[in-house]
């Protein structure tokens, strides 16, 4: 899950809030992206992978969902 | 409220494989077509291909493509569209060549060949798949190349634009769709010759990023008169508990397997035959009922990798990298040198719209493409997605340009557009039922094994009790506070349709066969040799059944890919 934009570093260049599939970050008035939505992230690096400045970090852990098997989360 | 009206000769909904593939094929078949492509994610992103590791099943030259029908038949338990599979399998060569064309590259051997390096699949003879050549982000360059080429062919893309309706003449002929931007609201019409649904599967939002495909656009052509099948399979898939990983389809082959508690390869004790190289669908049911048995839990193992198969597989690009680093370095996870916990999740059904060899439902002026049309029953084969949705794409993108060539524009019916309209943004109000619960309870629903992998007909009754009063009490009070929420409340409307047949068609197959698995039925019977297809009859949603033509089909079922595994 995407767990942090770092202001310092964030251009305001807006690249991943137009390249997440499911619209998670948005741009604030002051040009700083944050994580609008972060309910809907699955995890998928795009915004990381295309940010120019490093600005963002995704945790490999993903959204627990309700488990199939018992004993399983 | 904003409002924006577009008008084309054809209509895309859904800019993933299938949709860029339609575009491009149908502008390369006439350049003086107008195409619009329209997705609810960012303009022309290419659909879970963007997340994909890019491997391909090709049919090679001088390989028999009935040899490939030959072992789906034995594969889907006979339950095999033959003509669909070679018509959509028949020309994937031709695929291949254009990647290649825009510079994506294929894993070879030391002599440059390709045909030499096909991993076989699931223990089948002749299906294999093809690894683009350096592991992470093969999926990412091929959706790029393709959204490059239909941009340079002329083709109108609209972005963030979630298609809610189908709009059809008098005579019963679609004639354009709206919907919403999902950033500011504004309302969307636009008026088209003909319209290709290209949506993807409907799922369940699952942790393998299948996010995105939720299944609006099956439902939407379902409400406009076409018919769905193949609903009671579901894709369960195998994930690791925590995190996501992509490649079991190349791991499993090159000797990874699946251990439970005691180290065992517990599908040994399953399948004598297969073992772990198998499905998902059948190591899901084997994880299941170790589980029961208290040997739980499960884990991947790679110890028995080759080294120079693990180098082929470790990610070296794209997310997978990122990935598989990080797990290693802030959270002491390394995927090649431990066991991982791995845990069965149902990801989608892969129910889908009924359409013909050229993709033409029986709705005049609409067409299906890719995931979000019925190719196949509940097992999977690596690599087929990319190259189904590929060619069932080009297929239907050529096939409309047939379609529409003597046809006109026709305006939309604005008093039922109003209507449509109303109905759309009602939830638009900010103090209902968010969407993410509701989706929680349908999750909540299906999950459990005994609904999911080894089902029974008391819980998939009690799952369809629980479905029946969500869809009566909850859905209707849900509410958005804004567009973005607007448009989780209409992907969670179509999941609730999707789960519901997907339960209703579980209960009816009293059999199991290709992937679904009936604990009170556990045995394929010849008399379910047929597909559950559901359709509108006279506004009232009805199932019935439609016999498999075995009879003038090229292969006989000769043998059955579930007698390979005995649960007990
Ligand atoms: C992690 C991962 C790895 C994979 N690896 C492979 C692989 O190596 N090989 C392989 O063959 N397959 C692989 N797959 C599967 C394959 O990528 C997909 O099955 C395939 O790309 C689906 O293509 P599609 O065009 O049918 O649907 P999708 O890719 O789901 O595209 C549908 C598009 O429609 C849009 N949409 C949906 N509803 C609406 C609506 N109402 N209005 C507007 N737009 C809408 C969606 O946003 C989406 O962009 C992988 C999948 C994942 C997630
Ligand atoms: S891509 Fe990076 S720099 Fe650009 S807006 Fe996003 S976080 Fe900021
Ligand atoms: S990881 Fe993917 S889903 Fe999550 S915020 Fe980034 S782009 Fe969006």
């Amino acid at each position: 899950m995407i767990t942090k934009i770092d202001s310092e570093k964030c251009i305001g260049c807006g690249i991943c809030a137009r390249t997440c599939p499911l619209d998670t970050i948005r741009v604030n008035e002051n040009g700083k992206a944050f994580i609008a939505y972060p309910e809907d992230c699955m995890t998928c690096y795009l915004c990381e992978m295309n940010c120019p400045n490093g600005a963002i970090y995704v945790h490999p852990f993903k959204e627990l969902l309700p488990r199939s098997l018992p004993n399983c989360y | 409220m904003k409002e924006h009206i577009y008008e084309t000769d054809l209509l895309i909904v859904g800019s993933g494989s299938a949709g860029l593939w339609a575009a491009y094929s149908a502008k390369q078949k006439n350049k003086d077509i107008n195409v619009m492509i329209v997705d609810k994610g960012p303009e022309n992103w290419g659909g879970l291909m963007a997340c994909a590791g890019g491997d391909l099943d090709i049919v090679m030259p001088g390989e028999d493509i009935q040899d490939w029908v030959k072992d789906w038949v034995y594969y889907y338990d006979g339950l095999c569209d033959q003509e669909l599979m070679e018509t959509l399998f028949k020309d994937t060569y031709e695929i291949l060549e254009q990647y290649q064309k825009w510079g994506c590259e294929y894993l070879t051997d030391e002599n440059g060949r390709m045909d030499t390096v096909g991993v076989p699949q699931r223990g089948l003879e002749h299906i294999k798949l093809y690894v683009t050549k350096v592991k992470g982000s093969g999926g990412l360059r091929m959706a790029k190349a393709l959204a490059k080429a239909i941009k340079e062919a002329g083709v109108e893309s609209l972005g963030r634009t979630m298609l809610t309706d189908l709009l059809k003449d008098e005579t019963g002929r679609v004639i354009g769709a709206i919907g919403f931007n999902t950033i500011d609201g504004s309302f969307v019409q636009i008026k088209a010759k003909a319209v290709l649904i290209a949506t993807g599967m409907g799922g369940w939002k699952s942790s393998y990023m299948k996010n995105p495909s939720t299944g609006e656009g099956i439902a939407m052509a379902f409400r406009a008169g076409a018919e769905i099948r193949n609903m009671e399979f579901a894709r369960v898939w195998n994930v690791p508990k925590l995190f996501g990983w992509e490649g079991q389809t190349t791991l499993l082959p090159l000797g990874a397997r699946f251990v439970n508690a005691r180290g065992e390869n517990f599908m040994e004790r399953y399948s004598k035959t297969l073992g772990s190289n198998t499905d998902p669908h059948y190591s899901t049911i084997g994880m299941a009922l170790e589980m029961r048995a208290g040997r739980g839990p499960c884990y991947m193992d790679t110890s028995a990798l080759k080294p120079e198969d693990a180098a082929v597989v470790k990610p070296k690009l794209g997310w997978q990298y990122i990935n598989y680093n990080r797990l290693k370095d802030d959270c002491g996870i390394d995927f090649f040198e431990q066991k991982t916990e791995w845990m069965p999740q149902p990801l989608m059904s892969y129910g889908g719209l009924v359409a013909d060899l050229k993709g033409a439902t029986r709705v005049p002026g609409l067409y299906a493409a890719g995931r979000c049309r019925s190719i196949d029953p509940g097992v999977y084969t690596g690599g087929f997605a990319l190259a189904s949705t590929a060619t069932s794409g080009k297929i239907a993108g050529e096939s409309m340009v047939d379609y529409v060539q003597e046809l006109p524009l026709v305006e939309l019916n604005q008093a039922e557009v109003e209507q449509l309209k109303g109905k759309l943004y009602a939830p638009l109000n900010g103090t209902g039922v968010p969407a993410k619960e509701v989706l929680r309870c349908i999750q909540n629903i299906v999950y459990p094994y005994e609904v999911s992998i080894i089902k029974s007909d008391g819980a998939l009754q009690n799952a369809l009790h629980k479905m029946e009063t969500l869809k009566a009490e909850l859905l209707p009070q849900m509410g958005a506070p804004d567009a973005h929420y607007l448009m989780k409340l209409k992907e969670v409307e179509a999941i609730a349709f999707i789960t519901e047949w997907y339960i209703k068609a579980s209960l009816m197959r009293t059999e199991s066969r290709c992937g679904h698995y009936r604990e009170d039925y556990p045995d394929h019977d010849d008399n379910w040799l047929k597909w559950i297809v559901i359709g509108l009859e006279d506004g009232v949603a009805e199932a019935h059944t439609v016999d498999v033509p075995i009879e003038t089909y090229k292969h006989p079922i000769e043998r059955y890919y579930q007698d390979n595994f005995k649960f007990e």
